[in-house]
């Protein structure tokens, strides 16, 4: 029997005065336990198999179910989840992990090694890092029931993280669940996680319950990793696809979060009694995708003049408004990651130098060809940006045809080097390096690049973090040289957070264990 | 007369089959695929590939198109791509809210509308008439979309009378779903009311000068009796058309206050499929709804009959 929100809501008020009177006020901040926390999406997730997508919708939503053998702190570095323990060994090639005793799946039945083993293959074989994660490995097995051996062909920098990344990430499914499914998306959705599935009713709802018997591990909670608590009952996902829509249910109560709010409703969210404004910094960079293979940006020169033309402040300004969601930096990886973040190169981004623009194009024997930009008003700063680029770039000669159309459109499109010459997108925030679709050469834009690609290998192999950092400071070396994609500017993302919803750290994965009503 | 009922359902069919091409041409023909949709945005074009030849949208279209006819005569709509079953089950579970929000529009237009159409023309050229005129204007030119927001800004937000959004089925409860489709209702019918209070104005405005109102008047019936006796039953033709036509037109703008309300009806259903294309769905909502067009036309046609008894059907 499920009631009504409403009445919930009221319950829970009522419950709340009650409890506020009788608790002393030191004790209320103790986490509370019980309560349903509806959460207002911005869509529809496309599948429920983790595997099988890179969308974000998808991840936030069923990582609360899922979990990996390791996640992140809170400084992006992969710390152990399933996994107990590793040992490394024959120089670097053989990975034995341990898994921790004791985890149990949703259908009751204990997590194994051939569960890990059976999920990790699928994952290597399905998911786009997975396979880019697989040309490494020789192979996996199952030692013991609680062992796991990873074999690879070379030395691996990023194997932990490439185990720990939520989006299309590796989680575990039981072996049943990866056998009845091989390729198809999986027709349970089980795992590990503080949360169980319980429903998916398309337009209204994903539901998740609290997982009772959920293994929590014993260590703090440190970003995603640590003990994770199910404070909640209920967690209800539901699809709003209106942005107004969101922000207003969230102000009169109907939701307790909103995602993706307009960054120019942070003013009026201040001026919210009930609410608080969850800034998530940084969400990712926004960024024009150079087709290198095909058309008149495949010419250097072009590209460079395109870089060299832009001036990035009222771009950034045009798409985001408020100051408080934009940043002017040249970084392929964030300030926020002291041990990634990089200037190399910088001195080529944000040039505002028409002029250099217009010689550019002129060696270049550019003769006016219209430049095919692809983007959408489904993300209104995808679109701003573009436009106000635009005005730019033909005040330097350059003539742009900016074909506005929906995000499944763009999407496809891109695909196909002959169909477009730039398109818009955004490069969300990405913990490792090795795994950036910014320097990615398969990805649509196709920039591969001679000396780009080595260093991406050798990054990719090397563990020593130092020479890491160095690799990936040649890496944005050669993006701003060779004009890789052109960056923007890094934008942040607004979530609207009621006041009752306590331990929430506004983050693009967004975790909801450890979260509570009050 | 039976036979007439059975000549228009028969009808059906081959607009059925033109709507069914021209729904599945002009889907597959626009851009953007359901398989790049489900890998997402980092997924290689490899991915995309395998994914798209898992759904068996590889295959040349007038394969695809006669693959989608044979299921058609079997009467099967065919697979949701996203949802995971039938397309037939998908529009079954969204039947109900959309049909709901559609009898409830069409409630407040007509109790709106037909009022205030016969008012308006019994006080023709007064304040009162041009009041309602202006009314009516300033109704139709809202759109829906709009009075649905600023329904939610005051009635929700500011007064707190009703949810903001969302749905309430009626297993949960008869009252909780009329309050929660009380302001899309209105969003809707208020729009609707503005153009039927129009036609009914005019059809009156006509009746009223023939020669039996004037009779009637000269034997003395009472105001009253000429106007909502005899004159309203001669005007209700074109206004039962109108009714009809605003009952289809209310099936489409659901589409879009079903989006700003969270309704989960027919709208979302086929909006989402849009959005990610999702073909057989949309093109199964599409068949649905221009059946029930059709369907809808030949009530109002047969209504003809209780309204004037010359109208007869061979």
């Amino acid at each position: 029997m499920r009631r009504a929100p409403g009445v919930v809501s009221a319950v829970l008020a009522l419950a709340l005065l009650l409890a506020a009177a009788a608790v002393p006020a030191t004790a209320q901040e103790q986490p509370r336990m019980g309560g349903v926390l509806k959460v207002a999406m911005i869509g529809e997730p496309p599948t429920l198999d983790l595997h099988k997508t890179t969308a974000v919708i998808v991840q936030q939503i069923t990582w609360h179910v899922y979990e990996t053998l390791y996640t992140y702190d809170k400084n992006y570095t992969a710390i152990p989840l399933l996994a107990e323990s590793h040992a490394v060994s024959d120089k670097g090639r053989t990975y034995t992990f341990k898994l921790r005793h004791g985890v149990k799946f949703h259908n009751g039945k204990e997590l194994a090694a051939a569960d890990v083993v059976a999920s990790l293959q699928r994952w290597g074989r399905l998911a786009t890092p997975g396979k880019q994660f697989w040309k490494n490995v020789e192979g996996v097995e199952a030692k013991d029931p609680h062992t796991v051996v990873m074999f690879l062909k070379d030395t691996s920098g990023a194997l932990f993280m490439g185990l720990a990344r939520p989006n299309n990430g590796a989680v575990i499914y039981p072996k049943e669940v990866v056998d009845a499914a091989g390729d198809n998306d999986v027709k349970e959705i089980i795992g590990t996680g503080p949360y169980r599935f319980v429903e998916h009713k398309p337009d209204r709802h994903v539901k998740l319950v609290r997982f009772k018997e959920y293994a929590a591990r014993s260590d703090a909670p440190d970003g995603f990793g640590g003990k994770r608590m199910a404070y909640l009952d209920e967690i209800l996902f539901v699809p709003v696809p209106d942005v107004a829509v969101r922000l207003a249910g969230v102000e009169t109560g109907e939701y307790q979060l909103g995602m993706q709010i307009q960054q120019d409703q942070l003013d009026r969210i201040k001026t919210m009694p009930g609410l608080v404004a969850g800034i998530i910094k940084p969400e990712g960079w926004s960024t024009a995708v150079l087709n290198h293979k095909q058309g008149v940006m495949s010419d250097k020169r072009v590209r460079q003049a395109f870089q060299a033309a832009l001036d990035m402040e009222p771009i950034m300004a045009a798409g985001f408004g408020n100051k408080a969601f934009y940043r002017l930096d040249p970084g392929m990886s964030f300030p926020e990651q002291p041990q990634w973040h990089s200037t190399a190169g910088g001195e080529l981004y944000n040039q505002k130098n028409p002029g250099k623009a217009k010689k550019l194009l002129q060696e270049a024997g550019y003769n006016g060809t219209p430049v095919r930009w692809i983007t959408t008003k489904e993300y209104q700063w995808m679109f701003k940006n573009a436009l106000v680029a635009k005005q730019q770039l033909e005040a330097t000669g350059f003539k742009i045809d900016l074909q506005v159309v929906d995000w499944a459109t763009l999407v496809q499109r891109r695909n196909k080097p002959e169909a477009w010459d730039v398109f818009s997108t955004g490069i969300t925030f990405n913990p490792e390096p090795a795994f950036s679709t910014a320097a990615a050469c398969g990805w649509p834009g196709w920039w591969c690049h001679e000396d780009k690609e080595q260093w991406m290998a050798a990054m990719a192999r090397e563990t020593d973090v130092r020479k890491r950092k160095a690799m990936w400071d040649k890496v944005q070396q050669i993006f701003y040289e060779d004009v890789g994609r052109v960056k923007l500017g890094d934008f942040f993302g607004l979530t609207a957070v009621r006041k009752e919803v306590h331990g929430f750290r506004p983050t693009n994965e967004m975790n909801l264990w450890n979260v509570w009503l009050k | 007369m039976k036979t007439y009922i059975a000549r228009r359902l028969l009808a059906l069919l081959p607009v059925a089959l033109v709507v069914a091409t021209v729904a599945f041409v002009l889907m597959h023909l626009a851009p953007g695929d359901p398989a790049s949709v489900i890998a997402g945005p980092d997924a290689s074009a490899d991915d995309v590939q395998r994914i798209t030849r898992q759904l068996g949208l590889d295959a040349p279209l007038p394969v695809q198109l006669v693959r989608w006819y044979g299921r058609l005569v079997r009467g099967d709509l065919g697979n949701s791509i996203f949802l995971r079953k039938p397309v037939t089950e998908a529009i079954i579970d969204r039947v109900e809210p959309t049909l709901l929000l559609t009898l409830f529009a069409t409630l407040i237009s007509v109790s709106f509308g037909v009022p205030a159409g016969v008012i308006s023309a019994r006080h023709h050229i007064t304040a009162t008439d041009q009041a309602f005129m202006v009314a009516a204007l300033l109704g139709v030119s809202i759109p829906n979309f709009l009075l649905g927001l600023l329904f939610i800004l005051f009635f929700s937000v500011w007064l707190g009378w009703f949810p903001v959004a969302g749905y309430s089925p009626l297993e949960y409860g008869y009252l909780k779903t009329l309050r929660s489709l009380v302001m899309p209702a209105f969003a809707l019918g208020i729009v609707q009311s503005a153009l039927i209070a129009r036609v009914v104005r005019s059809s009156m405005l006509d009746v009223l000068r023939e020669q039996f109102i004037t009779a009637g008047r000269a034997k003395g019936l009472a105001e009253r009796a000429v106007v909502y006796k005899h004159a309203l039953k001669n005007a209700m033709i074109p206004t039962v058309t109108i009714i009809g036509i605003s009952f289809a037109i209310l099936i489409s703008g659901a589409v879009v206050v079903e989006q700003v309300f969270n309704i989960p009806g027919l709208g979302r259903l086929i909006i989402s499929a849009v959005l990610r294309r999702d073909y057989p769905v949309i093109q199964g909502v599409v068949l649905c709804i221009a059946g029930l067009y059709m369907l809808i036309n030949l009530a109002v046609d047969l209504s003809y009959i209780l309204f004037d008894p010359r109208v007869r059907y061979q």
